[in-house]
């Protein structure tokens, strides 16, 4: 018979004093570093006056760009966490040969568990999600994403997932379980404490998050065109796009379903994935798959769409196969969905369920190789122009192909049964998804940050930031290949076998290069906003693009184009330039039109504050905090619903104003074409 | 590419949305939908509960009946037609139908096949003892 | 695919085969809401599936509990199908009343709607009540956690439609018939109707399909 709850069981639930890691210095004093960061940057903002323009400007923007910048944004910060968790994880197998190294094998899992979980949901997500976010409308010649407010309440919630998994560091435990917390050891009865609840709240409140950026990208691509641009005349971008964001839409759920079944094991004792009562242990790794494999396609095929219009615009040609990428793009999208149980070929299913799956896995590699040999047939011939993109964009084509490679070999299932779970395995998904997605990112990060910010980055720190990272990127994780091939399991926090020390240690090394290509890439940031006024971007067209955002001015005006555009093939904005070239320039002036555009709205964020708060609740079962926050979450939707005027006006004159001094530098740019 | 006609459409209709009809023909689409759906759900009750027919043929008979009532409530409570303004309702609606028929169906395959492989443990106990 | 039909050729060519369609700029609002509401509700589908997968895959893991024969009580289920069934089609014309703007029909809709919602989640939750005092709680069997998390989640889907309902209502009442409450109105028919085709997949597999384990 349970005593009676205390006051203090009901008021605080299973938070109390021993939850903060005193004991622990690795973990407190990271967190203290974070937290005095944090309270530092509040405290400028406040006593420089930047809060109210923090607030209109950014928190409560419902402007596409703002978001998508906010995104990347989080995403970069999140990067240096899980980089950090990275380092620590190398230096860690240089030095836990015969030895129990400097983390406990406890705070060892936490790291390798926090890493996976932040590296794929808070960098790379938000990363392509921020890209996508920014840069889509702007292809699409169209002022705005469907939904604006719903778009800043996706971001704001992504962010209180991030929020909740790092608190974790200072209140409680992160998971130790593995970035999937596979039951049973992810069930109560061995992972007692909160981490795994930490895990799955913030990846289910994200995972909201994701879903409404998702649904509001699907439905911008396919509703909100500019006029005439059809289906076949849409950038690469935006089919990636497309296909990325019904992956969102269609496997998301998957996610949500299948922790929601895990969430009701832990906190009411269901028996879906537990050993005793007829669970099923097997049925999780089959759900969580179903979603992890759709998943991989949800990052890369973003990255492959900024890859072509990088490979193409800096090739000075335009993109070759179109309808072939359209084509490999779609197929890649549906048949990501018949992969996934090659992620347990080794859990005993028949060989003609195996057979099947790995036949379907090695055919995915066919649409793919498509790809790489369009974006190589593009380069031929061309006027290329090894800018930081382009080389981000060269140095993915063949990182990928090796990531590709040993990913056919796998998808084999006598070899997998050789491979699987081994330090092989670690290194071919790193290879695809930093070679793959972490480049395409960079690349669109470089490429676009001219577009979002008026100037551009500088080309030496870009430079060695790529070849730092590029040459890090193979002495990290090559030594990893062989370590797999000399039997090494991977999340192993300590090893007694001589032969696999030498290569842990040069992985270490190429961590530490690694880390020079991170700092180079924040040095660039630095040199280029202090250059700004040298590498300012007058014209809109930096690059010499071929796609419209480059039609209006860098940074675009909050309406991005006074003109809805009027598209008549591919490559919209290079006809419009060389068409402009052809015929004389002096257009009169066109008669310009009100502009309404939608209003901002704190909505997204006080529905994060109060999603953070259920969160925390649900974490540590505080019952009542469970109901206010979630009663918060209703009222604040409620109150949305209930505004009267959505849109502003911005006035004809203002238009003109704004849009005169970009058609002006343009016209510039055309005459100065022409001169040469 | 001068040669070409360059000819502009209509968007699609929102799902959900019929095309033109005063409001008694739209009532009586939800009339014969609810018609429908009350005959097709009596005769899942009814095939269920009989030993009228033959045994083995129920669950196929009420798979089928189940799959003809979604496609009634998708039809005139639903109002997806197959018509030109109507694609990318249907198409959207296929992907995901796609996805649930490879999400169900393809768990089931997997897992009918790791149980009859690896028995849960209650199972395998009985099985050698 | 080859796009050089001539202008001439366009008049023999009834499916535009040869014509390039250009595309018309962006969607009405209203489109663009009800869009993207189905495509939220296919995901929506996809989440259910999987928890179908799960009963289905479980049905039979009743680590010697009762077995769907013996708890399900076909005549509860008739009556919640009708009470849905029946919901869904005072849905439908309370949201033509809404479409032609008649205050009354509107409201006599939505009541009618609201009340058999509410009968239908009483007598689930008196089903559910009934089970879990005859100690066959979700914590039973993996057969009975996969029963109450699928119907039990559909239960959620239907009590949080009653909300919104109920929100959509007091908009009306506030607001009139305005064009964003009308794209609201026009988005929770979509999830009401689409909540009743779920119910067609519960019936069918988990009570009359389940009954037969």
């Amino acid at each position: 018979m349970p005593a009676a709850p205390t006051v203090e069981a009901m008021m605080l639930g299973k938070l109390d004093w021993s939850a903060i890691p005193f004991d622990q210095p690795i973990p407190l004093i990271a967190g203290g570093v974070v937290l005095a960061g944090i309270l530092a940057v509040l405290i400028w903002v406040v006593v420089k006056g930047h809060l109210p323009y923090l607030w209109h400007e950014w928190i409560t923007s419902v402007d596409h760009k703002r978001i998508g910048v906010m995104y990347i944004l989080l995403a970069s910060m999140m990067l240096l966490r899980g980089g950090s968790d990275a380092i620590m994880m190398r230096i860690q197998q240089a030095i836990a040969y015969q030895s129990q190294g400097y983390l406990p094998p406890e705070h060892y899992n936490q790291i390798f568990s926090a890493h996976g979980t932040i590296m794929i949901f808070f960098v790379a997500m938000p990363f392509v999600i921020g890209l996508m976010n920014l840069i889509v409308p702007l292809q699409l010649g169209v002022r705005d994403v469907a939904f604006p407010t719903l778009n800043s309440v996706g971001f704001w919630l992504t962010a209180t997932g991030a929020l909740l998994v790092n608190l974790s560091l200072v209140i409680g435990e992160f998971a130790r379980t593995g970035w999937l917390a596979f039951p049973p050891l992810s069930e109560l009865s061995y992972s007692p404490g909160v981490g795994v609840d930490y895990y799955a709240w913030s990846l289910q409140i994200s995972g909201v998050g994701t879903l409404v950026a998702g649904i509001n990208l699907v439905t911008t691509v396919l509703k909100l065109r500019t006029k005439g641009m059809n289906y076949l005349r849409m950038p690469m971008f935006c089919w990636t796009t497309l296909a990325s964001n019904l992956l969102i839409v269609a496997a998301f759920p998957i996610l949500t379903a299948t922790l929601a079944m895990l969430l009701l094991d832990r906190y009411l004792g269901f028996h879906f994935f537990t050993n005793e009562a007829g669970g099923n242990v097997m049925m999780f790794m089959n759900l969580i798959w179903a979603w992890g494999h759709p998943e991989v396609y949800i990052l890369v095929l973003p990255a492959f769409g900024i890859f072509s219009e990088v490979v193409s615009t800096f090739s000075g040609k335009a993109l070759f196969g179109y309808r072939s990428m359209v084509l490999a793009t779609m197929a890649i999208c549906v048949i990501s969905f018949m992969v996934w149980l090659h992620h347990f070929f080794t859990m005993g299913a028949g060989p003609d369920v195996n057979a099947i799956f790995g036949i379907a896995s090695m055919i995915i590699a066919v649409p793919t190789g498509v790809k790489i040999y369009n974006w190589l047939f593009t380069m031929y011939g061309g006027r290329i122009r090894f800018a930081t993109p382009m080389l981000w964009a060269v140095g993915f084509m063949v990182t990928f192909i090796i990531g590709g490679l040993t990913g056919v070999l796998v998808a084999v299932p006598p070899a997998d049964f050789m491979l699987h779970n081994s330090m092989f395995l670690v290194a071919h998904f790193h290879n695809v998804i930093i070679g793959g997605v972490l480049f395409g990112a960079f690349a669109g990060f470089e490429y676009w940050f001219p577009k979002a910010f008026g100037f551009r980055l500088d080309e030496r720190w870009g430079k060695l930031a790529f070849w730092f990272t590029f040459s890090g990127f193979y002495i990290t994780f090559v030594p990893l290949y062989v370590a797999g091939m000399l039997g090494m399991t991977r999340r192993m926090q300590h090893y007694d076998v001589a032969e696999w020390r030498p290569w842990m240690i040069v992985a270490a090394i190429g961590m530490a290069v690694l880390s020079i290509g991170v700092i180079c890439q924040i040095m660039q940031l630095v040199v280029s906003i202090r250059n700004r006024e040298a590498l300012r971007d007058r014209t809109g067209d930096p690059w010499d693009g071929r796609s419209l955002e480059w039609a209006t001015s860098s940074p675009p005006p909050v309406f991005n184009f006074a003109f809805h555009p009027d598209v008549r093939g591919e490559d919209a904005y290079w006809d419009m330039k060389i068409a402009a070239q052809q015929q004389s320039l002096e257009h009169e002036e066109p008669e310009y039109h009100d502009i309404e555009m939608p209003r901002n709205s704190p909505t997204g964020f006080v529905c994060a504050f109060f999603a953070t708060i259920m969160g925390f609740a649900l974490i540590w079962h505080i019952w009542w905090l469970v109901i206010l926050g979630s009663l918060g979450a209703f009222a604040t939707f409620v109150v949305f619903a209930w505004r009267d005027h959505d849109e502003y006006v911005i006035p004809a004159a203002e238009v003109a104003a704004i849009d005169r001094v970009n058609l002006e530098e343009r016209r510039n740019l055309v005459s100065m074409a022409g001169a040469i | 590419m001068s040669d070409q006609t360059h000819m502009h459409v209509e968007h699609d209709i929102a799902p959900g949305d019929e095309e033109q009809h005063s409001v008694g023909e739209r009532i009586i689409g939800y009339v014969v939908g609810l018609g429908l759906a009350l005959l097709l759900t009596a005769t899942s009750f009814f095939i269920a509960g009989t030993d009228l027919v033959w045994q083995p043929s129920i669950p196929v008979a009420l798979i089928v009946l189940a799959i003809a009532q979604m496609g009634v409530h998708l039809v005139f409570f639903l109002h997806i037609t197959t018509g030109p303004d109507n694609t990318n309702n249907v198409l959207a609606l296929a992907f995901g139908l796609l996805v649930v028929f490879l999400v169900v169906g393809g768990t089931v395959w997997i897992m009918s096949h790791l149980n009859q492989n690896m028995p849960p443990m209650d199972q395998f106990i009985r099985m050698h003892s | 695919m080859s796009m050089t039909a001539t202008v001439g050729r366009a008049h023999a060519d009834p499916h535009h085969i040869g014509v390039v369609v250009e595309h018309p700029g962006p969607a009405p609002k209203r489109t663009v809401t009800a869009y993207g509401f189905w495509v939220f509700l296919l995901s929506d589908i996809v989440m259910f599936s999987c928890f179908f997968a799960a009963y289905a895959v479980l049905v039979s893991q009743t680590a010697d509990g009762p077995k769907g024969s013996e708890i399900f009580e076909q005549r509860n289920v008739a009556i919640e199908t009708v009470c849905l069934l029946l919901s869904s089609f005072t849905c439908g014309m309370a949201s033509i009343a809404a479409d032609v703007r008649n205050r009354f029909w509107f409201y006599l809709g939505m009541t009618v709607t609201c009340v058999l919602g509410l009968i239908f989640l009483a007598i689930e939750f008196r089903e559910f009540a009934d089970l879990v005092s005859r100690g066959y709680g979700p914590s039973r069997s993996a057969f009975l956690s996969a029963f109450f998390s699928l119907v039990g989640c559909h239960g959620l889907h239907v009590s949080a439609g009653v909300l919104w309902l109920l929100t959509m209502m007091a908009q009306v009442f506030a607001k009139g018939f305005r064009a964003d409450v009308l794209r609201r109105m026009m988005c929770f028919a979509l999830f009401w109707h689409a909540l009743d085709i779920i119910w067609v997949g519960v019936f069918s597999v988990v009570y009359l399909l389940g009954s037969g384990v």
